[in-house]
């Protein structure tokens, strides 16, 4: 028997996808020819993501093993934790600090091999320093600031 | 004397100290992104956008334009010096550009590809300045048919010419569509997939869209890499090519250059699609056609000069209809409606510094490229060595601190994430973005077209086919779409014919 492709897979996510609008289509209302409603073009669209997975899925090609394999999956987790943590911290410390978090955590993801901790501290803190500059200073962006740097200002 | 007075108006502009300060930032971000591996022109603009909200549309434009034609310049850097495209208009240049470089001629090689930029690039600024006043004019008789006709056949070309599979870039198209349709309907007032939640009672913007899928999926997807480049050991010699070389390319940079901005005029056409079409007519044309492929200077002047020229033919539809043919016109689309400015037939008219110092500016920056380029080419490879732990870091610090500035939430920085875990996976999945980008910038148009037309005709599709223009847009796109099924269909029997034998 074969085993499901990454095609299969891809255009399975895809069909559950244009199930979910399709259905949000007709709630919302397709309205009629004469008066197209807001569900109308909604509802056309789902139905050509649907036909079209059904098409790849009925295909069904045995797709390459190659996605499973030699992905640093650890490392992308970790790479958006970082993202998001710094979304999540910037209203709480500020730019300067939470730029630096997900910077140190960032370079040190990305420096594989001898990771050297000096240099991802130096260059998290060089980066994050250089933005608060360029957009706060230079650019004049409001990002929210931590408590001690109003005080400072 | 009103087209000379508009000109000189261009000028005016664009010779402002901020303006002139940001044609040449632009054209040197474009080069450097070039250059660089890891991230291309629609994920820089995406990212820079946010950093546009304080300066007026007109440096706005002139800023994003340059970061556009200046990575088509640096581009054909690495491939012809390292055989790795810095971007897909460049691929076909690495054919016959890393050949030249193998045989000591890597400094005709990219003098070639920046002179025939540069032609290309003034001659479609040209061209583009003659053509987009008579046509936005014509464009006031376009209704909401003609409309809805222009964007299905410009997304069934994107689609067509899509590098993995056609029925995947309609699925993504569609996906793109579904996306724009998030919010409130501008008809009705009723919230549409919102969720209740407030932040998507606007819709999706398109920035977390675009970083997400062309800057954030881009690290997850260098992130396999060594990120090492090896750039080719070779002398660059003399940079200006010698009258020999002046002969074999004045022909196919004249070629490059209209193919290119017709080319760039059709909707779904693109710099990528000028540049193989430019390598195709140039190997037909060649007396000595076996020589592409092993170093000839033909097979980098054409292609260059047909991606350089296709970005102003792509600026015709965008200022002449508001429906932007690319992805970085659609990007372009929505930097001026960040800034209150509504692309379409009344864009030159109502603002005409905006067009004019656009087209200055470009006449101004294909002279900086130049000038950037040419003397600076041992610069820029130098930054080829730019290790990747230090790159894809930075695209990212880029991408969270612009996401966040859009309107100051998490919410955005969120969106983008998710994009760029949807990017990646697409791109794992072979499944491409740009039909997804360029599907849901076109989506609310298509919609109100679409509607408008139905509620004229009564219900009745008819209107469609009824009228001269919209019924030959629709016609065709319905040509090129069985043309795909059908050589779709003979591909499968020649394989299973090779499969049986």
């Amino acid at each position: 028997m074969k085993r499901i492709g990454t095609e299969v897979i891809g255009s399975l996510f895809w069909l559950a996808v244009g199930i979910c609008f399709a259905v949000g289509g007709i709630r919302l209302g397709p309205g009629t020819m004469r008066n197209p409603g807001p569900g109308f073009l909604p509802l056309i669209m789902a139905l050509f993501l649907i036909c079209f997975s059904l098409f790849i899925v009925s295909r069904g090609r045995v797709g390459p093993e190659r996605f499973l394999r030699g992905i640093r999956w650890k490392d992308r987790v970790l790479a958006i934790t970082a993202v998001f943590l710094c979304g999540l911290l910037l209203d709480l410390v500020g730019f300067l600090f939470s730029t630096f978090i997900m910077m140190f955590i960032l370079f040190g993801v990305f420096s594989t091999g001898n990771r050297n901790w000096g240099w991802v501290f130096v260059c998290a803190a060089v980066t994050a320093l250089m933005g608060w500059i360029l957009f706060d200073v230079v650019l004049n962006v409001p990002f929210p600031r931590a408590r001690w740097m109003a005080l400072w200002r | 004397m009103d087209f000379l007075g508009n000109v000189l108006t261009g000028f005016q502009i664009t010779f402002q100290p901020v303006n002139l300060m940001y044609c040449f930032v632009g054209c040197f971000i474009g080069t450097l992104i070039g250059v660089l591996p890891g991230i291309g022109p629609s994920g820089t603009i995406s990212i820079l956008l946010t950093m546009t909200f304080n300066i007026s549309p007109v440096t706005s434009v002139i800023l994003l334009s340059g970061i556009y034609y200046g990575a088509m310049y640096g581009g054909s850097t690495t491939s012809i010096l390292v055989n790795v495209p810095g971007e897909a208009a460049s691929v076909v240049t690495t054919l016959d550009g890393y050949q030249m470089a193998r045989q000591g001629r890597a400094g005709p090689a990219l003098g070639i590809a920046a002179f025939g930029s540069f032609i290309a690039g003034t001659f479609s600024v040209i061209v583009l300045m003659f053509l987009s006043y008579p046509l936005s004019k014509l464009a006031l008789a376009f209704g909401p048919p003609e409309y809805t006709a222009l964007i299905i056949l410009g997304i069934t070309i994107l689609t067509y010419l899509a590098q993995k599979s056609m029925v995947k870039a309609l699925m993504m198209a569609a996906f793109g569509f579904l996306l724009a349709y998030v919010g409130i309907d501008m008809i009705t007032g009723k919230a549409r997939f919102t969720f209740g939640i407030p932040n998507l009672m606007d819709g999706i913007g398109i920035l977390p869209i675009a970083m997400g899928l062309f800057g954030v999926g881009e690290v997850l997807e260098n992130m396999d890499g060594s990120g090492e480049v090896s750039v080719l050991k070779t002398k660059f010699g003399k940079l200006l090519p010698t009258l020999q070389d002046w002969r074999d390319s004045w022909k196919p940079i004249t070629r490059g250059s209209v193919i290119g901005f017709i080319l760039g005029v059709i909707p779904g056409g693109s710099g990528v699609l000028a540049s193989f079409v430019s390598y195709a007519t140039e190997k037909r044309c060649s007396k000595h056609p076996e020589n592409f492929g092993h170093g000839a200077i033909e097979g980098v002047a054409g292609p260059e000069s047909a991606n350089n020229a296709a970005f102003a033919g792509g600026l015709v539809p965008l200022f002449a209809l508001g429906i932007p043919p690319s992805v970085v016109c659609a990007l372009l689309f929505a930097a001026l409606m960040m800034h209150g400015i509504q692309p379409g037939p009344f864009l030159i008219p109502e603002h005409p510094e905006i067009f004019w110092g656009l087209v200055a500016s470009m006449y101004l920056g294909n002279i900086m490229l130049l000038v950037i380029n040419l003397p600076l080419i041992g610069i820029w490879v130098q930054m080829l060595r730019v290790p990747s732990r230090i790159l894809l870091p930075l695209i990212l610090f880029f991408c969270t601190v612009g996401a966040y500035a859009i309107n100051n939430s998490f919410f955005d920085v969120g969106t983008m994430m998710l994009f760029g875990v949807l990017g990646y996976l697409m791109k794992k999945f072979d499944y491409e973005a740009a039909p997804l980008v360029l599907a849901f910038v076109l989506g609310p148009i298509l919609e109100n077209s679409m509607r408008q037309s139905l509620r004229i005709s009564r219900g009745s599709f008819w209107i469609f086919f009824s009228r001269p223009v919209s019924g030959t847009l629709l016609i065709l796109a319905g040509l090129i779409l069985l043309s795909y099924f059908f050589f779709m269909k003979q591909r499968n029997v020649l394989d299973e014919k090779e499969t049986k034998a």
